[in-house]
């Protein structure tokens, strides 16, 4: 229970500003939980894995709090411009930003209200990240046929048409899907047992 | 100027803070002071006054409120703010910009001021403020004083008509009151209208034209300078306000023995960034004592503070607790620090489990004979974050007696408190003093005098001063909080 | 976007709205690139701009750093084999693709200011709805950093370890024990952000003016069109 207005449809100032606290979340959540993989050659491609691992809770939270339309979509805008800015390939920062207005949508549903919709939501959110990798697996010989001068080796070729490539493809969505639902139900079981409580959402 | 009519209001959710039928007509340039004790309802009439009623915390209202003619109910927010501006007690959460320029022009900004006139009103508002040392900086580098110092510039820029000032000093120390004090008086001379509501009321004395005193969302009482210090020492203890005059305030006795001492720190340097914060600490506290930590802001105590209770590691020297030295992971063990901000000090649902949070096999029993004690027993089952601010601090204090600890720190723990919560801090520390050492770091000079017994002060990295607090003492603790000692100091 | 400490003096000030041209048509040459030497042209493009803006150490550093990836795909990777060979390959084309651009923002970001970079929003007119919550964003970061620290110091001293060690001691715990202070401080926080901003006028549907004043000048034009000329070849080549 709120004693603060809450009446007036459409995002107010205060549900703007509660956006941007929570997107600073969202953003350092997912730094901490993805840099160690996105440096490590063996690892790079699982970063969205290690990404989607601790903004759950900031996310559900979110929505309970503005449980609006347009608050993923220009949360995911202003991520993806801050993605923009750090130098991160233009392919993540449209796939941040798609990701954030599918969630937007599927949240949309049912009103923001389901805990169900919402961390499914986050899952989608969580693809987000993986459109750089998306865009490599689409032709991995051009990435690497204009590093290397002569083209890339039949090796390479070959590892990449191989199980091993699509191995890797797998693993990036099952980890992805399955780590943000964790995050997600984390979320949920935190909004449940504390924030409800504490009269902290909407 | 401003007119409230027939006001009544109750929070939707029933906090405290609602009124009964309040009357009350502010004159243009009248310096109005709002006192009484924590849940009055004087935050609310701020609320009224700058719009946040209705337009942020919803609640039923009936009456009128209008502000130089405007009905406050019915204009929007952002035209009350060309009229009233208003500065808050939390200088870490009022700020919108990360850089100082920005901040102070942030109103005005919002009032599509032309950028010409923005740098001209910015040039003004430093010179007349006297902060031009602090243009053009990064505010999270700034003290609160000066955070507090870039607030008041925001709204000075704007230049409304009506000031509000909601406990404007909470986080202040006693340089930053005085400088706030000096502000106060310069827009006074320019005839502003300043509406303040504080507990902390002795720096306000000779600025304030007229003095209402509410309690349970009634006007109790109206007084003007003189009729108001004419109350006695007794009737304002028991309507629940803090000093008049900060001169008539006498630190008690406390009991001069103690038995020998069990902390003891052997020749303390202290570094913070590979530079040394402080050096050559020589300390020495026996069980039962309550220190009072004091000095300027940035001097160190709270680098000293966390390097005691084992959280800050880089230091040389020994510190030893009944002759044997700790490491920095025993004296954890040994210490809790009860903080500013409490909220970062509670994690569970209910005030039963954040009693029993990391402790192997909870003792029970002990857990309900503290929270007896600390009269906590009927919040067992609700969540810290609804409790109030004095009762989050008592359950950390609870906390800390049930994980045994024996050095306790208290980081401010009265800002923002009424008189009456202030005594019961006090109370309580001295009830749970007596197999612990206390150390307490605080602004609040009747806070001080109430419940320490011995002071220590820092200045320039050294220990400037030790010695116990007495009524002999009196002269050098007013000294060392920057009293002014009238020639008429005696009651 | 760094708060400004003292005045810093850079050689030669570039508008904002000039670094973040600069680093779209970077990501642009990055993309379309024929080769790797043309990479490396546009990592001399940004060194260059780098030094410009008197990032002297980093531009340095980050083009050392290019140099050393480059020879060891030019003699390393163009003559091997194996399963070493395809993971580096992988790994480096990833970051040919984003090295030049990440160089750039660090230079951006290291140069600009929180409100010249909100000034540059406005003057291209984005909405509030998106300039508000950016700025929060980007004043609330460091924040965090805060709220961190205090909460660490409170774990500590409750015997709650805020490391790895103490999550797979006691995971629920730990995960409680870190998101419950952070979030409601956030929330909290967000609260009296809201007040103080609304308070002061914030709604106001008149569009807001700014104190930092941004203006195209001629090295900014000479600048963008120096990497216009390298796309615009690149396209060719």
């Amino acid at each position: 229970m709120s004693n603060q207005v809450q009446n007036k449809k459409g995002l107010t100032v205060k549900d703007l500003i509660i956006m941007g606290v929570f997107a600073a979340l969202l953003t350092v959540c997912s730094m901490i939980g993805g840099v160690f993989f996105a440096i490590t050659p063996t690892l790079t491609f699982y970063f969205s894995i290690g990404a989607a691992l601790l903004p759950g809770p900031v996310f559900l939270l979110l929505l309970a709090k503005v449980p609006k339309r347009w608050a993923l979509t220009i949360i995911g805008a202003i991520v993806a411009v801050l993605s923009l800015v750090l130098g991160m390939h233009w392919a993540m920062c449209l796939g941040g930003l798609i990701g954030a207005a599918l969630a937007d949508v599927i949240a949309g549903t049912k009103k923001y209200r389901s805990k169900k919709m919402n961390i499914l939501a986050y899952i989608v959110y969580s693809f987000g990240p993986t459109g750089t990798y998306f865009a490599y697996f689409i032709n991995p010989q051009a990435w690497a046929s204009t590093m290397l001068e002569n083209g890339t080796t039949q090796d390479y070729i070959t590892a990449m048409d191989s199980a091993a490539n699509w191995r890797v493809l797998a693993v990036m969505i099952v980890g992805t899907i399955l780590v943000a639902w964790i995050s997600g139900f984390v979320g949920s079981k935190l909004l449940k047992k504390q924030f409800e409580k504490a009269g902290i959402t909407a | 100027m401003i007119e409230l009519q027939q006001i009544c209001f109750s929070y939707a959710d029933g906090t405290d803070g609602g009124l009964k039928k309040i009357d009350l007509s502010i004159k243009k340039g009248e310096c109005v002071l709002l006192c009484g004790r924590s849940g009055c309802g004087k935050t609310t009439i701020t609320r009224l006054v700058n719009g946040l009623i209705p337009n942020f915390f919803a609640g039923e209202l009936d009456g009128k409120v209008s502000v130089g003619g405007m009905d406050i109910s019915n204009t929007p927010m952002y035209e009350i703010a060309s009229y009233v501006g208003s500065v808050f007690q939390n200088p870490r959460t009022q700020f919108f910009n990360v850089d100082t320029d920005s901040e102070i022009a942030f109103g005005i900004e919002n009032e599509a001021i032309p950028p010409t006139e923005l740098h001209i009103r910015l040039e003004d508002t430093s010179e007349a403020l006297k902060i031009k040392h602090l243009r053009g900086r990064n505010i999270f580098e700034l003290s609160g004083g000066e955070k507090q110092k870039i607030a008041f510039a925001s709204i000075y820029a704007m230049n409304p008509d009506v000031y509000l000032l909601d406990e404007p000093s909470s986080n202040l120390d006693m340089t930053a009151i005085c400088d706030l004090k000096e502000h106060l008086r310069l827009i006074k001379e320019q005839r502003k209208t300043i509406l303040i509501a504080e507990h902390r009321l002795y720096y306000l004395m000779d600025l304030v034209d007229k003095i209402v005193y509410l309690s349970e969302g009634k006007i109790e009482g109206i007084y003007n300078q003189k009729t108001f210090s004419e109350l006695s020492e007794a009737t304002r203890k028991s309507i629940g306000l803090r000093a008049v005059n900060l001169n008539r305030i006498h630190p008690l006795s406390k009991k001069t023995l103690y038995p020998s001492a069990v902390l003891e720190l052997k020749d303390v340097t202290l570094y913070y960034k590979k530079r040394a914060v402080m050096e050559h600490i020589n300390l020495k506290a026996a069980k039962g004592e309550i220190i009072g930590m004091v000095g300027h802001n940035g001097v160190g105590k709270t680098t000293f503070l966390r390097t005691l209770c084992g959280l800050h590691k880089q230091y040389s020297g020994d510190f030893l607790w009944e002759g044997i030295a700790q490491n920095p992971k025993e004296r954890m063990k040994r210490s809790y620090m009860v903080m500013q901000d409490v909220n970062y000090e509670l994690f569970a649902e209910t005030v039963e489990a954040e009693c029993s949070l990391g402790i192997q096999n909870p003792d029970y029993g002990l857990i309900d004979r503290t929270l007896a004690e600390l009269e906590m027993s009927d919040y067992r089952k609700r969540h810290p974050n609804t409790l109030s601010g004095g009762q989050k601090q008592r359950i950390a204090v609870a906390v800390s007696m049930i994980c045994g600890k024996e050095i306790l720190v208290f980081d401010e723990p009265t800002s923002g408190l009424d008189f009456d919560s202030m005594e019961q801090v006090a109370k309580l520390i001295k009830k749970i003093s007596e197999d612990k050492i206390i150390f307490v770091v605080s602004h609040d000079y009747e806070f001080i005098s109430q419940v320490c017994s011995r002071i220590v002060r820092f200045h320039q990295g050294m220990i400037a001063d030790d010695f116990t607090l007495s009524a002999g003492s009196e002269r050098k603790v007013g000294q060392v909080f920057g009293l002014e000692q009238n020639s008429d100091g005696k009651e | 976007m760094t708060p400004p400490t003292q005045k810093t003096k850079q050689f030669i000030h570039f508008d904002p709205r000039t670094k973040i041209i600069l680093l779209i048509l970077s990501m642009i040459i990055a993309t379309t690139v024929p080769s790797l030497l043309f990479e490396c042209v546009l990592i001399m493009f940004i060194a260059i701009f780098g030094l410009l803006c008197k990032k002297i150490r980093y531009s340095l550093i980050g083009t050392t750093v290019f140099m050393a990836l480059y020879l060891f795909t030019v003699f390393y990777l163009q003559n091997s084999t194996g399963t070493m060979h395809t993971m580096f390959t992988a790994w480096l084309s990833l970051v040919f693709k984003v090295y030049p651009c990440g160089m750039l923002a660090g230079i951006a970001v290291s140069t600009t200011r929180v409100n010249e970079f909100l000034s540059a929003m406005s003057k291209a007119h984005i909405p509030k709805k998106i300039v508000i919550p950016f700025a929060v964003m980007m004043r609330y970061i460091p924040t965090i950093r805060e709220d961190w620290h205090y909460i660490k110091d409170a774990m500590r001293l409750r015997d709650v370890s805020p490391s790895l060690k103490g999550f797979i001691k006691n995971p629920g715990m730990t995960i409680e024990c870190v998101y419950v202070p952070l979030l409601m401080a956030a929330s909290k926080a967000a609260d009296e952000l809201s007040i103080a901003a609304v308070t002061r006028g914030i709604e106001n549907i008149r569009p807001r003016t700014c104190l930092v004043q941004i203006h195209f000048r001629i090295r900014d034009i000479l600048v963008i069109s120096c990497f216009l000329t390298l796309l615009i070849v690149g396209l060719f080549l």
